[in-house]
């Protein structure tokens, strides 16, 4: 007999999760955020369902202030899948102008992250949703189960949690409840880019290093994506050979120096990093256990 | 076998370990023997592709010259101030003869350019003319906008070439821009903080005039203030080195 290595025991686990939730629920639907574990959360799908397409649709939650570069691969990867891409914007957000620098990054996230998702999952009454959320991103993430049940509401309670033994996942649910599933659960950032390289998955190339504009904020390197960026008086933006590890709205997301523009190189980088990705994240910043009071409001 | 060519087995060996082949394997193709394709391994596990080669045989340039702390402390406050009147930085003759008035204490070119080294500040010219020939993105953008505006500054005193960028340092803040004149002559400016539209207006204030100037490390279009400041010099033209063309800080 033949054993798996750890990166096909992942990939057989994230594709019995995905396989279960298409089996259990009405309308599932895969939340796109275009970065790595989407690119990770979709190939997998697409692999757990061939050769048929994934019997759901993509979801995006825009936020009006995700890179271009985003915006240019999530197009293109929806026109050579095939399938379809359901993207929503907060209108309430457009019409209030909602942005991280007038409003702050926790409002903007809440506006049009949370709510959107939530308006976004009502109006086309999904009952399940997948996410590329992984247990070593951060620490309420890591307490969280695969199948992360919500009320009406969309609210998460972390002391109400099903046990998720031995890999046997508890689908039942109330009316107007819903699911978020992760199937990344297990898998660390390294293994991400591991199954990147040997899948030879397409992946944003702000992912890649390379020369971009950059101004500092508060210890962060933000890039200066479009003329939207307010700069400093007299701020020039310094070109920096940079990469993202982990995206999000660009205001938001802070680059890290590096010379890794190769996948091995990247891979090479992540055996000796010892932070997180989301340390680059300015919303995960806000307060304390931020992130798990936005998860119980709703946020994915 | 030469250091170079067991540090490119070395490399290839760490090449085909993250390709997921075996030791053993690695072993076999490079000619290598399967201890120093693990220890190849174990050094790029630790330090990364830097590490994989071996160590260099013999003392590095300039290993024995160590200035005093009296002697670097003016060179740091020397840098992070104006430079002499009418010279764009400090050159490594003008931080000598800063040295020599303040302390007494003569120190050759060379040994400041060495010191320079030591902390990162040192910068190597691009060959610009040398792209001419080469088909590549370099090349055309060299062809398509250097050239001409070279072609308006004939004289070799009048074509610079620079940059700004960030120092690595242990120790300190550190944004250093850096400009070559003729025979790729090495001014310098560091601050504690990015340059500012005025920091950048007072390097080329600096400069004489005409002066066509080849610059990278900087989004000037996205500064209004630097853009108009520009557009009313009529013997100064700025061209910024475009993103990822290979022509980087070295």
């Amino acid at each position: 007999m033949t054993s798996l290595t750890h990166l096909q025991r992942l990939e057989a686990e994230s594709i019995q999760i995905m396989r279960e939730v298409v089996a259990e629920t009405e309308n599932p639907v895969m939340l796109y955020s275009v970065g790595k574990d989407s690119a990770v959360m979709l190939h997998l799908a697409r692999k757990a369902f061939a050769p048929s397409p994934p019997p759901f649709p993509l979801l995006h939650v825009d936020t009006r202030w995700k890179f271009q570069a985003m915006y240019e691969f999530r197009d293109k990867m929806a026109e050579e899948i095939g399938m379809e891409l359901i993207v929503h914007i907060n209108p309430e957000g457009v019409e209030k102008d909602i942005n991280p620098f007038t409003h702050g990054s926790a409002i903007h996230t809440d506006v049009m992250k949370t709510e959107g998702l939530k308006q976004a999952l009502d109006k086309y009454g999904f009952d399940a949703a997948f996410g590329g959320a992984r247990r070593d991103e951060e620490k309420s993430r890591a307490k969280e189960r695969v199948f992360s049940f919500r009320t009406a509401q969309h609210r998460w309670d972390p002391k109400n949690q099903r046990p998720e033994l031995w890999k046997l996942y508890n689908t039942r649910k109330h009316p107007k409840e819903s699911i978020r599933v992760f199937p990344l659960s297990n898998w660390t950032e390294l293994d991400i880019w591991q199954y990147i390289h040997l899948q030879n998955i397409p992946i944003v190339p702000l992912y890649y290093a390379a020369e971009r504009p950059v101004v500092e904020r508060d210890g962060a390197l933000i890039m200066v994506d479009d003329d939207r960026m307010p700069l400093e008086p007299g701020e020039v933006p310094m070109m920096r050979k940079v990469r993202f590890r982990t995206l999000g709205c660009y205001p938001l997301t802070g680059a890290v120096e590096s010379e890794a523009d190769t996948l091995p190189a990247i891979i090479q980088e992540m055996l000796l990093t010892k932070t997180s990705e989301r340390q680059g994240r300015v919303i995960d910043h806000d307060s304390a256990a931020s992130m798990e009071k936005k998860k119980q409001e709703g946020y994915f | 076998m030469s250091p170079e060519a067991l540090n490119e087995q070395r490399k290839k060996a760490v090449r085909l370990r993250l390709d997921g082949h075996t030791v053993a394997v690695a072993s076999q193709r490079t000619g290598l023997s399967a201890p120093t394709v693990s220890a190849a391994w174990k050094a790029f596990r630790e330090g990364g592709w830097a590490a994989v080669p071996v160590k260099p045989r013999g003392r590095t340039k300039g290993q024995g010259n160590t200035l005093g702390a009296a002697a670097q402390t003016v060179l740091w406050e020397a840098l992070y101030g104006a430079p002499p009147q009418g010279m764009p930085g400090w050159s490594s003759a003008a931080l000598a003869d800063l040295v020599n008035v303040r302390l007494g204490l003569k120190l050759t070119q060379r040994a400041i350019e060495h010191w320079w080294e030591t902390e990162g500040l040192l910068h190597a010219p691009w060959e610009l003319n040398a792209l001419a020939k080469k088909r590549t993105r370099a090349g055309r953008w060299f062809e398509k906008t250097v050239a001409p505006t070279f072609s308006l500054y004939p004289s070799a005193e009048q074509r610079w070439q620079g940059g700004v960028r960030r120092v690595a340092h242990p120790q300190r803040a550190l944004y250093q821009v850096y400009l070559h004149g003729a025979r790729g002559k090495l001014y310098m400016r560091c601050y504690e903080r990015p340059p500012a539209a005025f920091d950048y207006q007072a390097v080329w204030a600096s400069l004489p005039r005409p002066a066509a100037v080849v610059f990278h490390g900087a989004l000037f279009s996205a500064s209004q203030t630097l853009t108009e400041w520009l557009d009313r010099q009529t013997t100064l033209t700025v061209v910024a080195v475009p993103a990822d063309i290979g022509l980087e800080h070295r």
